[in-house]
């Protein structure tokens, strides 16, 4: 089986589950919500064959790797870590809100690299630079952390539409300003281990572990900004409407991270 | 007057409204050097920025800015930050680590996070084995103490976690003044070296002039493997390091996998064709047509077909005018002046690879490669190491685990015990709390 072909599939599904989670909040309807749960994990079992087959297919084209080298492959792997983290916290959550933000954003990403028609899919060779055994564990903790901030980011959306636009179908404000915070808590440790990994691989492969190169300072705004939002949340206790800037400011640096450094500036990072 | 400077002093680099300024203030003027490429030589900024913002530029030292005075400045400030923060912190964490021995003290039944009350007709032996229950359901076996009439039960779980930050924070320390020493006595640039070719210089990188070894490296031998799309698969260079001409050490350097000499860290960086080795010229009779290939080395002399003339390629270039690879051949016949002319790849048409009654085409070469290293270093990158390794613990520590203490005491008489619970969470308080009050009621129902 095609493996793009699945990850097609798994669009709509993760659509339909992100439509199922917001009946069943709209409706008070709890049986739906048990749906939309079981649309997630028949999506995220077909997006995890679909890597899988992907990895396995490039051995059969005699340049094995794991498929996570091109853009393509990171977007498909983000909207996996997205799903991933969900089912991973939605036991402490609760909260059908918390399952409509993420299989909407995996919808999203995914009808993107479904839509967008210049995005290479062919499995393509690795490079040198990116044969390390670096690669899986920098590329793993930080696209989970990119997954908890995009959370993160979600909830700070809705915390605004909640207290600015009053709009009272949402979860207590409360809830949202916690979840904000648990999510960029881990999310900072997350991204702590992936610029370490970074820093450790380009060790290796440059001779140096930090270079200011632009993919390298970017993660460094990101970290500065949640390292703030952590510090004023723990220590000076901010809370509210400030706070939820400041987390949507960080996604804004993240998604800056991850896409402007290669569409907007040059550096060493450009392989995606 | 100075002791209240002092107190001043401290007061500013003990808030963490600092700490907050500072992470902003870096992340703002990190995206700087972002923008404005960093490390060129000065005339490209001069010619790409007006002189009012090229002078500008230079003053705030934008073009280098993350080792500039006022990014450097951020950075102390950060580092005395963390360390004013962390000492006022540890007597606090010492405490909690390491309790003095007590000493019951019934204040905590007033100050704690949790408190609860209720008064009871059961047996006291009753109580306490419930207490203990509840106290072992939350942490762990509680430890008994008599006083005064009064019985106390202490339980605590997981008090090294408050270690976690601490941790956090040295090691960030760490990792800075491994990044410190790594600027000043380290260094970081390339050399490009041909196949064959030795040297002992470095270039290092944003300009700042050249670096010697003190030893020569060799590079013996450079391959790059390609994939069927023409993208290379793995390049590799064989290195011989000489000292005073002496074979000292030699190894191979491939991408990812740097070649170490005395604390040195050679990168395979990038690689290129320096020129041609070997060569196939096809020099065909004008006459018969017959071609026949000769296949000289770099300035080594082959005979020609019947006669007595020679054949020699005295230099190559990888691209002649945009007409590609060509060699300069020079024809050597007795008698004669050396007559010397270009070859390309295409004979057709060029009078000039028409020679002593043969026409020559430059058939194939064998490549002549410079393997590209970076060499690098950095006497500070184990203090980085160990800082990265401890802020993982750190997290660990903080993030896996909770300080989790519970106190309860059981006063007066037969028939109107009172017994108080207090409790406390480092974090995650509201299960902690939940879980307390469904013992609390289980036992009060009782």
């Amino acid at each position: 089986m095609n493996d793009t072909l699945l990850i097609s599939i798994v669009t709509f599904i993760y659509f339909f589950a992100a439509f199922a989670f917001l009946v069943s909040i709209i409706f008070h309807k709890r049986s739906v919500g048990k749906g939309a749960l079981i649309l997630i994990v028949a999506g995220v079992t077909l997006q995890t064959s679909a890597i899988i087959i992907r990895w396995v297919h490039s051995y059969h084209l005699g340049i094995g790797h794991a498929p996570l080298s091109n853009f393509y492959e990171s977007l498909v792997f983000f909207s996996w870590s997205i799903i991933f983290v969900y089912l991973i916290m939605r036991k402490r959550y609760r909260n059908d809100l918390f399952g409509i933000l993420s299989s909407f954003f995996a919808f999203l990403i995914l009808a993107y690299v479904s839509l967008s028609g210049d995005l290479n899919c062919t499995i393509q060779p690795l490079i040198p630079a990116l044969q390390s055994n670096w690669l899986i564990s920098h590329v793993i903790s930080s696209f989970l952390a990119y997954a908890c901030f995009a959370i993160s980011f979600g909830t700070s959306i809705l915390y605004l539409l909640k207290i600015k636009v009053k709009v009272t179908m949402l979860p207590d404000a409360l809830f949202l300003d916690e979840v904000t915070y648990q999510m960029i808590s881990i999310g900072f440790i997350l991204l702590t281990l992936g610029i370490m990994t970074g820093a450790a691989w380009a060790d290796r492969a440059w001779g140096r572990y930090w270079g200011w190169d632009p993919k390298e300072t970017w993660s460094l705004i990101t970290w500065l900004i949640y390292g703030a939002f952590l510090h004023a949340h723990l220590a000076r206790g901010w809370r509210g409407v400030k706070m939820s800037l400041v987390a949507i400011i960080g996604f804004i640096a993240v998604i800056f991270t991850y896409l402007g450094v290669n569409y907007v500036l040059a550096g060493l990072h450009s392989y995606l | 007057m100075i002791t209240s400077m002092i107190h001043k002093l401290q007061t500013v680099f003990s808030s963490i409204r600092l700490t907050i300024f500072l992470f902003l203030s870096l992340a703002a003027t990190s995206v700087l050097g972002t923008i404005v490429q960093q490390g060129l030589p000065m005339e490209r900024y001069k010619a790409f920025y007006s002189p009012g913002v090229f002078s500008a530029l230079k003053f705030f030292n934008i073009f280098d800015m993350y080792h500039s005075w006022w990014f450097t400045t951020l950075l102390v400030l950060l580092s005395i930050n963390i360390i004013v923060c962390t000492f006022k912190q540890i007597p606090r964490i010492i405490r909690l680590i390491f309790p003095e021995k007590k000493g019951v003290d019934d204040t905590i039944f007033r100050s704690a996070q949790i408190r609860k009350t209720f008064q009871s007709q059961q047996k006291l032996s009753d109580l306490e084995r419930q207490s203990e229950t509840l106290i072992k359901a939350l942490v762990g076996n509680p430890a008994k103490t008599v006083k005064d009439d009064a019985t106390y039960f202490f339980a605590e779980k997981g008090r090294y976690s408050r270690l976690g930050m601490p941790f956090v924070h040295i090691s960030i320390l760490l990792v800075l003044v491994g990044g410190l020493l790594g600027t000043m006595l380290g260094f970081n640039g390339q050399m490009n070296i041909v196949e064959g070719g030795k040297s002992d210089t470095v270039t290092l990188f944003g300009g700042k002039g050249l670096q010697k070894l003190g030893f020569d490296i060799r590079c013996d031998d450079f391959t790059v493997e390609f994939y069927k799309t023409g993208m290379p698969k793995e390049y590799k260079t064989d290195l011989t390091i000489l000292d005073n001409e002496k074979e000292v050490a030699s190894g191979i350097m491939r991408v990812n996998h740097p070649f170490l000499y005395k604390g040195l860290k050679f990168c395979q960086a990038t690689y290129g064709i320096a020129g041609g080795s070997g060569f196939l010229i096809g020099a065909r009779n004008s006459k018969t047509g017959e071609e026949t290939v000769l296949r000289p080395n770099l300035m080594k002399k082959v005979p020609l077909p019947d006669g007595n003339a020679f054949f020699a390629v005295a230099r190559f270039v990888t691209d002649l005018g945009g007409r590609g690879p060509a060699v300069l051949g020079v024809l050597l016949e007795p008698g004669k002046e050396h007559d010397i002319f270009w070859i390309f790849r295409d004979g057709r048409n060029n009078n000039q690879q028409q020679k002593g009654g043969f026409v020559f085409t430059l058939k194939d070469f064998s490549r002549l490669y410079y393997t590209g290293i970076q060499v690098s270093k950095d006497p500070g990158v184990f203090l980085v190491w160990i800082g990265f390794c401890l802020i993982m613990v750190g997290f660990i520590l903080n993030l896996f685990f909770t300080h989790k203490r519970v106190w309860v005491r059981i006063t007066g008489e037969k028939g109107t015990y009172e017994c108080s619970i207090a409790a406390s969470a480092s974090k995650n308080r509201g299960p902690f709390e939940e879980k307390l009050e469904q013992l609390f009621r289980k036992i009060t129902v009782e």
